[in-house]
């Protein structure tokens, strides 16, 4: 029954976005939950209410963040507790974003970061302006199943051109999803230049990214 | 404005604040001033008639500017500015201009609520990538038409077949590119001194000063310098603001916020509109603004929360200020379909009835050359036809046509064709299938009530 409403009072104070309650309660919650059942049943559903919530425009792009960050706060304290395998069952998959080189708009970006985040994706969000280069070096570092770039300017789309094809000088086009939108890109042209997928807003971004990786799980016989 | 050296100095001098100690500062300001005016969104009401709310909108938009400033990225620095600062910009903004030459300049007002004067008409599909393939005969399709009086077409995404990309020469090349084919489209229509609000192909500064020389941009010619999101700036925006202020031409702010970005919801958004166009005439010396909300999802104006915000903010500008203001229109639709002139209609009567001139359309929302000169002949007629409504008859008019696209027709959108498609690109026409679509929307909206010069 404690254990119950700590998990209740941990997704309330996430959803509100409060990183330092949710610190604490995440001390309380690994003295009676099991930890990857806290992750489970505690802090994803909290992350999976506030996309929601967001998409119906109940709240916006600062409170996801802050939420982030409280999730991230209880995350500090359950994370360690767990061993690698199971921590690779609780991610959907990790997503390096970013806006590409010549292009500073990156609120279309945030917002698709966010969400990537509230629905279970670890995610490294580089900014905006991003040369090719850094992407793929990123991408490497920490192991990334999606890179994801947007651009709203169309003189930002040759950029994303050139990763794909640095990606594919490099051998290294099937290793990683690579995932196109913002303004400036059509469902048309990421077809055209090989992208695995395309985003018209975020919850087509969110969407595709999910069936993605579930169709890469699938083939590699994760499943 | 004040003194370009004295922004410059500002720019450099400014309070230094990190990026996203910024953001939360617009944040946390803005749902204060939310807050504390009691502002709502009423999705009822896309044509409010309360004027307490407008007032309410104005003075949080103005106190919020005071409080935040104009955030500079490169630096992380913040142009503020004081309260006898903005005051004077809102005392001293002239209500009108003279914008193109000889017979095709035009005076540039600012209207205001329920103004029965003509609206004046910026065409073309702004914001969109054109392929240079047909770029000329495009252009000519908005400048035949005579009730545009001016033009504000897309740029170039690629220049003699080369892929255009920020800050290499491709930009430079593609914005004088740019400008060769509106100049031509435009004496070609027998229209050489249109006013153009141009150099769309210029992402950061190179394209825009490529193309400050008279047989290109005129000095009664305007680009846009936008603001970005949420109340920032860059080196790109402050060199093309100050460089075009003297070389002569007009300044003309952009402002496009996304609803449920750092300024919150639509009531957020309303108030960093107000701040943005008095933080843009202070800073950028602008001589008109563009209002274009964006829809988190759809993007396109015609959302009900976007369609609100286009309302309160002209309201709100035109009651309390001389500023100029455009409100685009931005439709999912595409020409050739039927339910692009339904979006038209909800959109453009809620732009000229609240204190905006109509530009536009920009149908798919800027994606594909789905468009053409005839659509926005139409925005022209519902525009002018709207001169002889209030705004509560306007509200009623504006919801019922929502009803017709939102949100089944925004979800899935019809994208129309393109525009070789939708013209014989030999005579510069409608073809008579796209005609004839325009001619049924025409007396779709006699049923309720609102007549055009065309019937």
């Amino acid at each position: 029954m404690e254990s119950e409403i700590i998990c209740n009072e941990l997704r309330k104070f996430i959803e509100l976005g409060e990183a330092e309650r949710s610190y604490e309660l995440a001390k309380k919650a690994i003295q009676l939950i099991e930890p990857v059942l806290i992750i489970k049943n505690c802090l994803i559903p909290a992350m999976h209410s506030v996309g929601e919530k967001f998409a119906r425009l109940e709240i916006f792009l600062p409170e996801v963040m802050m939420a982030a960050e409280a999730f991230e706060s209880a995350m500090k304290i359950i994370e360690p507790l767990i061993a690698q395998e199971q921590k690779q069952t609780l991610t959907m998959g990790k997503v390096v974003i970013a806006t590409i080189q010549g292009d500073i708009h990156d609120l279309g970006k945030n917002i698709v970061a966010m969400m990537l985040r509230a629905s279970g994706f670890e995610v490294y969000d580089l900014g905006r302006d991003v040369p090719p280069d850094t992407i793929l070096r990123k991408a490497l570092e920490v192991n990334a199943d999606i890179i994801a770039v947007s651009a709203l300017m169309s003189t930002s789309l040759p950029y994303i051109k050139d990763l794909l094809r640095l990606l594919h000088e490099k051998n290294l086009r099937s290793r990683f999803i690579v995932m196109v939108g913002g303004g400036a890109v059509t469902r048309e042209w990421a077809r055209e230049i090989g992208a695995d997928g395309y985003g018209e807003n975020f919850e087509e971004a969110v969407k595709v990214a999910m069936e993605l990786i579930e169709k890469r799980r699938c083939r590699s016989g994760d499943y | 404005m004040l003194d370009l050296f004295e922004i410059l100095r500002r720019s450099e001098e400014g309070p230094y604040i990190e990026e996203k100690e910024f953001d939360k500062l617009v944040f946390r300001k803005a749902k204060e001033l939310v807050k504390d005016y009691g502002i709502k969104f009423d999705r009822d009401n896309i044509i409010p008639t309360d004027n307490s709310l407008i007032k309410d909108i104005f003075e949080a938009g103005f106190k919020l500017a005071l409080e935040t400033g104009l955030y500079v990225i490169e630096n992380r620095r913040v142009i503020k500015l004081s309260e006898e600062e903005l005051k004077y910009e809102i005392l001293n903004t002239p209500p009108e201009i003279i914008v193109g030459e000889g017979r095709d300049s035009r005076v540039l007002y600012a209207r205001k609520i329920e103004d029965q004067r003509r609206p004046l008409i910026m065409g073309g599909q702004a914001g969109a990538p054109i392929p240079e393939e047909f770029y000329y005969e495009m252009a000519i399709s908005y400048m035949k038409e005579p009730l545009i009086d001016f033009i504000n077409h897309g740029g170039l995404a690629r220049v003699r077949g080369i892929d255009v990309r920020t800050r290499s020469p491709a930009e430079a090349l593609a914005t004088i590119y740019e400008l060769l084919y509106l100049r031509k489209a435009a004496l070609a229509t027998g229209r050489p001194g249109i006013h153009l609000l141009a150099g769309e192909s210029s992402v950061s500064a190179i394209g825009d000063l490529a193309i400050q020389k008279p047989e290109l941009i005129r000095k009664t010619d305007a680009h846009l310098v936008p603001i970005l999101n949420d109340l920032k700036t860059d080196y790109d925006r402050l060199t093309k603001a100050f460089t075009f202020k003297i070389y002569g031409g007009f300044n003309v702010t952009l402002v496009d916020p996304v609803i449920g970005g750092f300024l919150g919801g639509p009531e957020g958004v309303a108030i960093g509109f107000i701040a943005s166009f008095l933080l843009g005439r202070a800073i950028y010396g602008s001589d008109y603004h563009v209002i274009h909300p964006i829809h988190p999802k759809y993007v396109s104006t015609t959302a009900p929360e976007c369609l609100w915000l286009l309302s309160v903010v002209s309201q709100a500008m035109a009651k309390f200020t001389n500023f100029i203001l455009m409100g685009d229109v931005w439709t999912s639709n595409g020409a050739g379909s039927r339910n692009i002139f339904h979006e038209i209609v909800a959109n453009t009567i809620t732009v000229a009835v609240s204190g905006s001139h109509p530009l536009g359309v920009s149908a798919t929302n800027g994606k594909y050359p789905n468009a053409s000169g005839l659509e926005t002949r139409f925005m022209a007629e519902i525009a002018i036809a709207s001169t002889r409504l209030n705004r509560e008859d306007a509200n009623d008019i504006v919801k019922i046509f929502l009803k017709m696209y939102y949100p089944e027709k925004m979800e899935k959108p019809d994208v129309g064709k393109s525009f070789p498609e939708l013209y014989d690109i030999k005579t510069i026409t409608p073809r008579d299938w796209w005609y004839k679509l325009y001619q049924e929307a025409l007396k779709e909206i006699e049923n309720y009530g609102l007549k055009t010069r065309s019937l």
